[in-house]
């Protein structure tokens, strides 16, 4: 299925992997951080679900730039792979959860048959993803002891912020990176080289 | 010994505990499956006493957390038995408390899995044995190898971003949108010369020959004998003595179900 990557765009998605990977681990310990501040006021199980879309970004990223198939799905499963080589508290089982969250972004892309990268499929890309990881959530975390209230509310702050953190926030850096130039050699790129060329 | 376990298999076996676990929300299977697991890391490893609780002590707070929340919010078929104090708005019972403290153990059980996996395994290793066992392409093998050897490099590449900054000038942000702000002025460019790495070092691997078949031949060779499938047996086999001996005393609870 790899077959028409090229190795640098292989390489590009490994370390927009590794890098997430750093960038994730930050943000369990910050997630951590907003949790015990929102303990006293009875909000802990919202202290993730606020920041939940950061990761899903690796998808959105890789699937915007490089645009073929596979990209949102491996590019999370390497993030989630290097976490645990990075030493993430949460173990292997972050694997697991990475292919599930991966999978989730992907299938959006997949039903645009990997056309439209528009702003509104990257968000529900990062939406899909929230749903997905929820679920197995869902199972993992045994949240099914919860009471449905809280789950319903959970999950639809988590959903928002896929939409947000990873949609929105995933195309504005893929845009930026794009505009220093240094993704000529990618789809991104040359979607933007063909716009300044129409513009000039 | 853990750490001479094939790497990619010792992934796998501790996953499966790791996944069905999750079954559970009685308090006898997660107890004695963690007695065992933390048992079993001391014996077949050389992780000093020291290191491992100070890496695993912050995670009982964590599940006690866990476990407080799941007290107070929990379901309907789950939240059985006495009531046994209310505040606020809040009805504690027995059978939440129950649940919270097997949600608890649970958690732990994963930490002392991980960190049984994580201390004990190299990870160039286990990337090698992903794709010597588990057929994982050597494009793909490679690509995480180089990206995962640049990660000190990134540290450096920060220094060198902040001194620049500052010799022009530019402090510390104050306030939240000087933060954002100053986030962006470090993120793009960090990454912009990961992009710019990457390209090279695709270039560099081709030209001197990586093409990415599978039927290459390897420095490292990476097998899975007997020893790794004793690993795996005792690891999955002592799960499914628990969940029978939990299930012959007659406290195995599978998704609020009593068997």
């Amino acid at each position: 299925m790899m077959r028409q990557w090229k190795l640098k765009e292989i390489v590009l998605m490994s370390i927009f992997g590794v890098v997430f990977a750093v960038i994730y681990l930050m943000f369990y310990f910050f997630g951590q951080g907003l949790r015990n501040f929102l303990t006293p006021f009875g909000l802990a199980p919202f202290g993730y679900e606020v920041i939940f879309g950061i990761w899903f970004i690796v998808s959105i990223i890789a699937a915007y730039v490089i645009r073929k198939r596979g990209a949102a799905f491996w590019s999370e499963l390497i993030a989630g792979t290097v976490q645990v080589l990075i030493g993430s508290p949460a173990g292997p089982q972050l694997i697991i959860s990475a292919a599930i969250q991966g999978l989730g972004a992907e299938v959006v892309f997949l039903a645009t048959r990997y056309r439209n990268f528009s702003l509104y499929v990257l968000m529900m890309a990062g939406m899909s993803a929230a749903v997905f990881s929820y679920a197995w959530g869902w199972f993992q975390s045994g949240l099914a002891a919860l009471t449905p209230g809280l789950i319903i509310a959970t999950l639809t702050v988590r959903v928002i912020s896929g939409a947000l953190l990873a949609g929105l926030l995933g195309k504005y850096i893929s845009d930026q990176l794009a505009q220093t130039g240094v993704l000529r050699g990618y789809a991104l790129g040359k979607e933007w080289e063909e716009k300044r060329d129409k513009s000039a | 010994m853990i750490s001479s376990v094939n790497p990619a298999l010792k992934m796998v076996a501790i996953l499966i505990p790791g996944v069905l676990l999750s079954f559970s929300f009685d308090i006898f299977t997660p107890l004695i499956y963690l007695i065992f697991v933390v048992a079993f890391t001391f014996m077949f490893s050389k992780i000093s006493i020291k290191k491992w609780l100070l890496l695993f002590s912050p995670f009982v707070f964590l599940a006690i957390g866990f476990a407080w929340m799941t007290v107070l919010y929990t379901s309907d078929s789950f939240a059985g038995g006495r009531v046994l104090f209310e505040f606020w708005w809040f009805e504690v019972t027995t059978g939440g408390v129950m649940v919270g403290i097997s949600l608890a153990l649970r958690s732990l059980c994963f930490v002392a899995l991980s960190l049984m996996f994580i201390l004990t395994t190299d990870s160039t290793k286990f990337m090698l044995s992903l794709m010597q066992q588990f057929k994982l392409p050597p494009k793909l093998t490679y690509g995480i190898l180089a990206g995962y050897r640049f990660l000190p490099t990134f540290k450096h590449e920060f220094e060198v971003l902040r001194q620049a900054h500052r010799i022009r000038g530019i402090g510390r942000a104050k306030g939240l949108k000087g933060r954002i702000h100053q986030f962006r002025r470090y993120a793009i460019p960090l990454m912009a010369n990961a992009i710019r790495k990457a390209e090279r070092v695709a270039i560099a691997m081709e030209s001197k020959g990586f093409t990415g078949e599978t039927d290459r031949t390897h420095y490292h060779q990476m097998s899975i004998g007997r020893k790794d499938w004793a690993f795996f047996t005792s690891i999955v086999g002592a799960f499914c003595l628990v969940i029978i001996a939990s299930y012959q005393l007659g406290y195995l609870n599978i998704f609020g179900v009593q068997f």
